[in-house]
């Protein structure tokens, strides 16, 4: 059995090697060719003063890894998360990134482990301000994308190596399906009373009036006045403000493979966002649940999480970043 | 352009400039190529950059300049080291001019550290540290600057007075740890190319020729470049040393100038004697700095053997011997941009030479009198000397008496007839070669044997050794004394045969001449031999053991911590070579995979566009292909590798790679022998 090593020696070793990945830029490589060489030329010729630019050269590595750590210690981050983030589109993403103990320089944060692409940068954090740092991601695809962690790069001081602190926080975004044009027919709307709007003399409209028009064959005729038409001679229907809100109930087939369930979901998040901001009363009928029609923008979010999770298994609480 | 942008561009411009200037204060760069990044800079600075738009043309031209460059180096009329710190200049010009993004910003750096190695390479002088710095410290805060700049977001401010704080700091122990390498790293010269030497800035002006001309303009002696440095054994120990450093002699005048009767050239030797050695010899090693510009060796009065000469060329420091010529001149056979020698030279007082051991005609020109030479030089010596006929005696009355009637100047009156005349009858002013002209000549009016000698008077004390500088070159006589030989007589006045420059002039090259003494000292000549002293210095005690106390054989505690740290390092680069060793490699798997192709690829399987590994083993199982048993192991472990978290052991790869080889071949075998097996059935 291994023996167990004393804690203080453990806290030492933490310190010492603390988890942090480093990368090599591109300058940085070019600067450790250029170092290598000066080294050899130092050595071919014994020229004290390419030792001394080399002694120079090779401190700057050494500094750069000290100042770099210095810059990554006593960091606290947190997610603020995002507002509504769509698939393959950039959507504003928030951390708020602090610092215990003095000044921290050129950091970029990203998410770890994850398909999002995008970071964000803060130039300078001063101590104990609680910096929210704002990045423009990507993500490829809709579902939720789980978080792991934040990752906290720095290439300070000379921009030679990129040293990496991850903070794990564990967290899931919920990536909305593609915004796209709805250019399908959205179907028949409900007819009887269905979703909120239930009394179908809802469907008159509402709001002041706003025109008269010659009544189409087919259309209600409780929408004619009758005094107008009178006096016209022909049967005229009131058009108001807000025009009649009707109520549909979007679906999305069961069966359908990945592919053709993405662009399901994509076109029904497009035609619910259309119906909505005309008005209409809009719910989702899934293979996996079911959404009562009713407007407005709580109503489009509702549908775009359902949508969102299609095809994904629910956490058991619903937890989720954005 | 944001707040910060513009003072990072400036600071980036200005340490590229003082990389070049790294390289520059070696003086050995092409004119043009200093011209060329001077203008470029200048532009730079002022925010244009007329390359934004002409990347293709510019680089082009640059093209051009190397080719330009290269046949200069083949055809030998350029050093190659010199050739490529031009290049390196222009590339970094052609930088500074171009749009400035990130990867220009790099390219600038990168050449300015390019430039700085060609300096060190090219350049040993003191300015050169301090460009360096300025170069580390401009450089440092410019790729700071840029490195916070890439992280603020578009609109905001750069924070620049908070970056410089920390960053000072950094470079503040970059630099200490820069010294810290420089002392203690060990060493290990393989000395293939052997160091170079620097002609310096300036012309060189202290040039010795085969005749001496009065008239003319004298400018020389307000020149306090530093052109020798000597060391001496025993050393006098005196601030001022006040002593004559003798390059040669002359003995024909003919009116305007000095020559001598006898000018050939005996054989070259590494050491020549001039005078038999005797006791108390005073040695001397000198170093004749860039500044000197001649070819003729200088001792302490009077000189008794030369040798052990050195001539530091741009190619690096050889050996070189020394021949004699007339006038008791040593020459060094090779130029050089600097020398160093040895000299003795007998202690103060004669020269011990007698007549009889002169060649002939030098012992009829010691007394030789130019033609038409003014009555009125022999009628006034015999005047002054009042019946002297004592050769020392009479110089020393003569001088004293010059001394007292005439004065000092160094404003001539240009060329004239009979300058010698005009110096003693009309003017009656000079400098120290119508002082030493008139006294020798005077002297010979009376049949007294005399020469002119010249050289430099001087040397003043710097750090343990002497210099001398270029204004302190100087002519005088030497008069001949039966018994005892040539003995020195100045007739100059003694307040002007040191250099006549400024004084606040003198103190500021003397506070140079200390530093840069120092950083030859510590820096330039530092070798293996001083690190060893610095690691005795650490390891041993300093204390004088008391009396009556048996000394401790127990190291100093200094020992302890150097032990101790020495343990830290090597337990350090253990642990960093374990870690490298052990160190987890994702891309082994990767790399199977392509080897595990590449066999496939040998049996005619091929991956289609976007088939994994398992898909393609999949398939082959489906097909019943004969090497699907075998590659299927390799599928499946390649899977363990790269995603299972089961990373390939040692040898393991080569093993499974082993085994699909060996069915490859098998198959390969397998599909020739059915290729060649005569059909069993014809068509009909």
């Amino acid at each position: 059995m291994k023996p167990r090593l004393p804690s203080w020696w453990a806290r030492v070793r933490s310190r010492l090697r603390p988890p942090r990945t480093l990368k090599v830029t591109r300058i940085g490589r070019t600067y450790l060719v250029v170092t290598f060489g000066v080294g050899l030329g130092a050595l071919n010729t014994g020229n004290n003063l390419l030792y001394l630019l080399l002694g120079l050269l090779l401190s700057m590595v050494v500094v750069s890894g000290v100042l770099s750590e210095r810059c990554l210690r006593y960091l606290s981050v947190r997610r603020v998360g995002a507002d509504a983030a769509f698939a393959q589109e950039p959507f504003a993403f928030r951390w708020a990134i602090s610092r215990g103990q003095g000044h921290a320089f050129a950091l970029t944060l990203s998410e770890a482990d994850s398909p999002l692409t995008g970071a964000g940068g803060v130039g300078y954090l001063p101590t104990g301000v609680d910096h929210v740092v704002r990045a423009d991601l990507t993500a490829p695809q809709r579902g939720p994308v789980r978080l792991t962690g934040v990752r906290v790069t720095t290439t300070w001081p000379l921009g030679l190596f990129a040293k990496t602190r991850t903070f794990p926080l564990e967290s899931t975004l919920l990536i909305y399906p593609r915004r796209t044009y709805a250019c399908q027919d959205p179907g028949a709307p409900e007819q009887g009373p269905v979703g909120d709007a239930g009394n179908p003399r809802r469907n008159d409209g509402n709001g002041d009036l706003s025109g008269l028009r010659e009544l189409a064959p087919g259309e209600d005729a409780r929408r004619i006045h009758w005094m107008k038409s009178a006096s016209a001679g022909k049967l005229l229907r009131v058009e108001r403000e807000h025009e009649e809100r009707r109520t549909f109930v979007l679906t999305v087939a069961n069966g359908l493979d990945a592919e053709a369930l993405e662009r399901r979901c994509e076109e029904v998040a497009a035609l619910a966002r259309r119906l909505i901001e005309e008005g209409h009363e809009v719910g989702l009928d899934t293979p996996e649940e079911r959404i009562r029609p009713a407007a407005g923008t709580a109503q489009e979010r509702r549908l775009l999480r359902a949508l969102a999770w299609l095809g994904h298994e629910r956490p058991r609480g619903d937890e989720e970043a954005a | 352009m944001r707040k910060g942008t513009r003072l990072r561009l400036v600071l980036r411009d200005l340490g590229s400039g003082f990389a070049f200037a790294s390289m520059a204060v070696s003086g050995q760069l092409p004119i043009w190529s200093l011209v060329l990044y001077g203008v470029a800079l200048v532009i730079a600075l002022a925010g244009r950059r007329p390359f934004a738009n002409r990347v293709k043309l510019t680089a082009l031209l640059l093209l051009a300049v190397a080719l330009t460059l290269g046949t200069n180096v083949l055809a030998g009329s350029l050093n190659l080291v010199v050739a490529a710190c031009a290049f390196a200049g222009l590339i970094s010009a052609q930088r500074l001019l171009s749009t400035p993004d990130a990867a220009t910003d790099g390219q600038v750096h990168l050449s300015g550290l390019l430039m700085v190695a060609g300096g060190a390479a090219l350049s040993g002088e003191l300015i050169y540290g301090l460009f360096l710095i300025l170069f580390g410290v401009l450089a440092s805060i410019a790729l700071a600057l840029g490195v916070v700049e890439s992280a603020v977001p578009e609109g905001e401010p750069v924070p620049v007075r908070a970056v410089m704080g920390p960053l000072a700091m950094g470079v503040g122990f970059a630099v200490v740890g820069a010294v810290a390498f420089f002392v203690l790293f060990p060493r290990l010269n393989w000395n293939m190319i052997g160091p170079s030497a620097s002609p310096g800035l300036g012309v060189a002006t202290a040039g010795f020729s085969n005749t001496v001309r009065l008239g003319g303009a004298g400018t020389i002696k307000g020149n306090p470049r530093i052109v020798l440095r000597a060391t001496l054994t025993p050393d006098p120990e005196k601030e001022a040393l006040d002593a004559y450093w003798v390059g040669r002699t002359y003995d024909v005048f003919d009116g305007m100038e000095w020559s001598n009767a006898r000018a050939t050239s005996d054989g070259s030797e590494f050491m020549t004697t001039l005078r038999p050695g005797q006791k108390n010899l005073v040695h001397q090693h000198v170093e004749l700095m860039p500044a000197y510009g001649a070819r003729t060796l200088v001792a302490l009065e009077t000189p008794s053997r030369l040798g052990n000469a050195v001539a530091n060329t741009q190619m690096g420091s050889r050996r070189t011997q020394i021949h004699e010529l007339g006038g008791g001149e040593v020459r060094f056979r090779d130029s050089g941009i600097s020398y160093s020698y040895e000299a003795y030279s007998l202690p103060p007082g004669a020269s011990g030479d007698d007549v009889q051991d002169l060649p002939p005609e030098e012992q009829d020109a010691l007394l030789s009198l130019p033609e038409g030479l003014d009555i009125r030089v022999g009628q006034t010596a015999a005047r002054v000397l009042n019946g002297e006929r004592d050769p020392l005696a009479a110089a020393r009355k003569l001088s004293a008496w010059l001394q007292r009637e005439y004065s000092y100047t160094l404003e001539l009156s240009g060329d004239v007839p009979d300058p010698v005349a005009d110096f003693l009858f009309q003017r009656k002013q000079g400098h120290c070669e119508h002082f030493a002209t008139a006294l020798t000549l005077m002297l010979r009016t009376q049949g007294m044997r005399a020469r002119l000698a010249t050289g430099f008077f001087g040397g003043e004390r710097v750090t343990g050794g002497y210099v001398v500088r270029a204004g302190d070159a100087h002519a005088w006589t030497h008069v001949l004394v039966p018994g005892r030989g040539f003995i020195t007589v100045d007739a100059t006045p003694p307040a002007h045969r040191a250099s006549q420059s400024p004084r606040l002039l003198e103190q500021l090259i003397n506070f140079y001449e200390v530093v840069e003494s120092q950083w030859r000292d510590v820096v330039l000549d530092y070798n293996f031999r001083d690190q060893l002293t610095v690691v005795r210095s650490l390891t041993r005690s300093h204390e004088i053991p008391k009396k009556n106390e048996p000394p401790s054989r127990a190291p100093p505690p200094r020992a302890f911590g150097a032990a101790l740290l020495a343990a830290a390092a090597a337990y350090t680069a253990w642990r960093l070579l374990t870690q490298f060793l052990s160190r987890e490699r994702p891309l082994e798997a990767t790399r199977f995979a392509d080897a595990v192709e590449a066999q496939l690829a040998s049996a005619r399987i091929t991956r289609v566009d976007g088939e994994t590994l398992e898909a393609l083993d999949a398939r082959l199982a489906r097909e019943r292909h004969p090497l699907s048993p075998a590659l299927t192991p390799v599928a499946r472990r390649y899977l363990e590798a790269r995603f299972g978290g089961r990373p390939l052991q040692q040898g393991e790869a080569t093993r499974l790679l082993t085994d699909l080889r060996r069915a490859v071949l098998t198959e390969s075998q397998r599909v020739a022998s059915e290729g060649t097996r005569p059909p069993q059935a014809r068509a009909s």
